[in-house]
């Protein structure tokens, strides 16, 4: 008869982004210290990248955190990671961002682009584990979906204006954001 | 969902629908589990894209954010008042080991269906995988006497696909002693772990067939029962 088999859980730390999450759903104020902590380089430079105005990607950040504060009562962790909601959370107002002002723009008669540098000198980028893993899942990526993806996640088109940028036909681009994504999730599946 | 939609789920989870059609695509979600399972995974292969790009935000914004965040309200909860603190009533049927043990297993039904309250921060020792298994949404708490007078409390996620036990109402042993935790089928007992009473432990849920029990053992613990044990448990009844 085989032996019963019964396997503990190896400990978590106490950075556990889900479980300062949790503390933070009851108003524990130093658990969102932590999440700030934890989360703050990831949000400010996706900021920094969609918006691309330091001063706008303060304001974005500090948008988010309060979004997560507030929220925090209602995340489910059944229902995806801590970090992937707040990642989704500042995608969200990043983008908002981008397309309030390209709005004004359009309303103020004003097409030139923000002429902001990409990268200031002194940031301090983060050679986060994720860097690698995903540069490498980038490159496994077809053209397109590359192309498809990145303008839309990291300057905020909408796949209809992709779509127009790229010249394709809008069911060929929703379907490479799909594909694209598909193959970014199983790639670093296998990295992880 | 209709095939036409179910491809918006990456331009969905890359906030590159407008509005409207996003508006459109989450009430599908609603009624697409498998669509949901599926934007979550493409949403994590973003927010991984996004973290890539980390940089460390000027030091300034941290208390900024924080004296922002302490003059902001919570929401409240989105379960009705009420269902927050109120668990499922499960029936605690805790089944003895074997008949010989039954006299010296003193578990007492229906102590209480708990759910941890805020008072944990209060300095517990409990471990966070196993405050995870209490804390979690689905979870099924109860809490039974030991045959050596203390109290444990044991918890299921269905979810999680983990079971905890929170063993700091154990009485304290003296240091030539542990508290022993094992995997019971049938005749078949295996040795799972020893215990730190205050941090208690997590572990995956077991077969529907497995039971868990807790004996005490000279220090270093054994290869197998050396007492009889002061609980035991069928997951599937907690």
């Amino acid at each position: 008869m085989p032996e019963p088999e019964l396997r503990l859980v190896p400990p978590r730390g106490p950075a556990d982004v889900d479980e300062l999450m949790r503390r933070a759903a009851r108003g524990d104020a130093q658990a969102f210290e932590g999440l700030y902590d934890e989360l703050s380089s990831a949000v400010y430079g996706l900021a920094r990248r969609v918006v691309r105005d330091p001063a706008r990607a303060e304001d974005v950040t500090q948008e988010v955190f309060l979004d997560v504060w507030k929220q925090a009562t209602r995340f489910d962790v059944e229902r995806g990671r801590a970090k992937t909601w707040v990642m989704t959370i500042a995608h969200r107002r990043a983008v908002d961002a981008v397309r309030r002002s390209e709005a004004q723009k359009r309303q103020d008669h004003h097409g030139a682009p923000d002429e902001v540098s990409h990268d200031e000198p002194g940031d301090a980028v983060i050679a986060s584990e994720e860097h690698g893993a995903v540069r490498e899942c980038l490159g496994t990526l077809t053209d397109l979906q590359l192309e498809s993806v990145r303008l839309a996640y990291f300057n905020g088109y909408t796949y209809g204006e992709v779509a127009t940028l790229l010249d394709k036909p809008l069911p060929t681009i929703k379907t490479r954001m799909r594909d694209g994504l598909i193959r970014l999730r199983d790639c670093l599946e296998g990295a992880r | 969902m209709s095939t036409d939609l179910h491809t918006l789920s990456g331009a969905y989870a890359l906030n590159a629908l407008s509005a409207e059609e996003a508006e459109e695509f989450r009430r599908h979600l609603e009624a697409c589990p498998a669509c949901s399972q599926e934007v979550r995974e493409l949403q994590q292969a973003a927010a991984d894209l996004g973290t890539s790009e980390a940089i460390a935000p000027p030091a300034h914004l941290r208390a900024q954010v924080l004296a922002a965040a302490d003059r902001t309200p919570q929401m409240p909860p989105r379960a009705p008042a009420g269902a927050v603190v109120e668990m499922p009533r499960r029936r605690w049927a805790p089944r003895l080991l074997v008949a010989a043990a039954a006299a010296v297993l003193i578990a007492v039904g229906a102590i209480g269906v708990t759910q941890l309250q805020g008072d944990e921060e209060q300095g517990t020792l409990l471990a966070t995988e196993v405050v995870q298994v209490f804390e979690a949404e689905d979870a099924n708490t109860a809490s039974m006497e030991t045959a050596n007078g203390g109290t444990i409390r044991v918890a299921t996620s269905p979810g999680r696909g983990e079971m905890a036990v929170d063993t700091d109402e154990l009485p304290p042993l003296d240091e030539d002693h542990v508290y022993q935790l094992w995997a019971i089928q049938g005749d078949s007992i295996s040795a799972v772990g020893v215990l730190d009473r205050e941090k208690g432990a997590a572990m995956e849920m077991p077969t529907p067939d497995t039971e868990v029990a807790i004996t005490v053992e000279p220090v270093g613990g054994s290869q197998q029962p050396t007492t009889e044990p002061i609980m035991q448990v069928n997951p599937s009844d907690v």
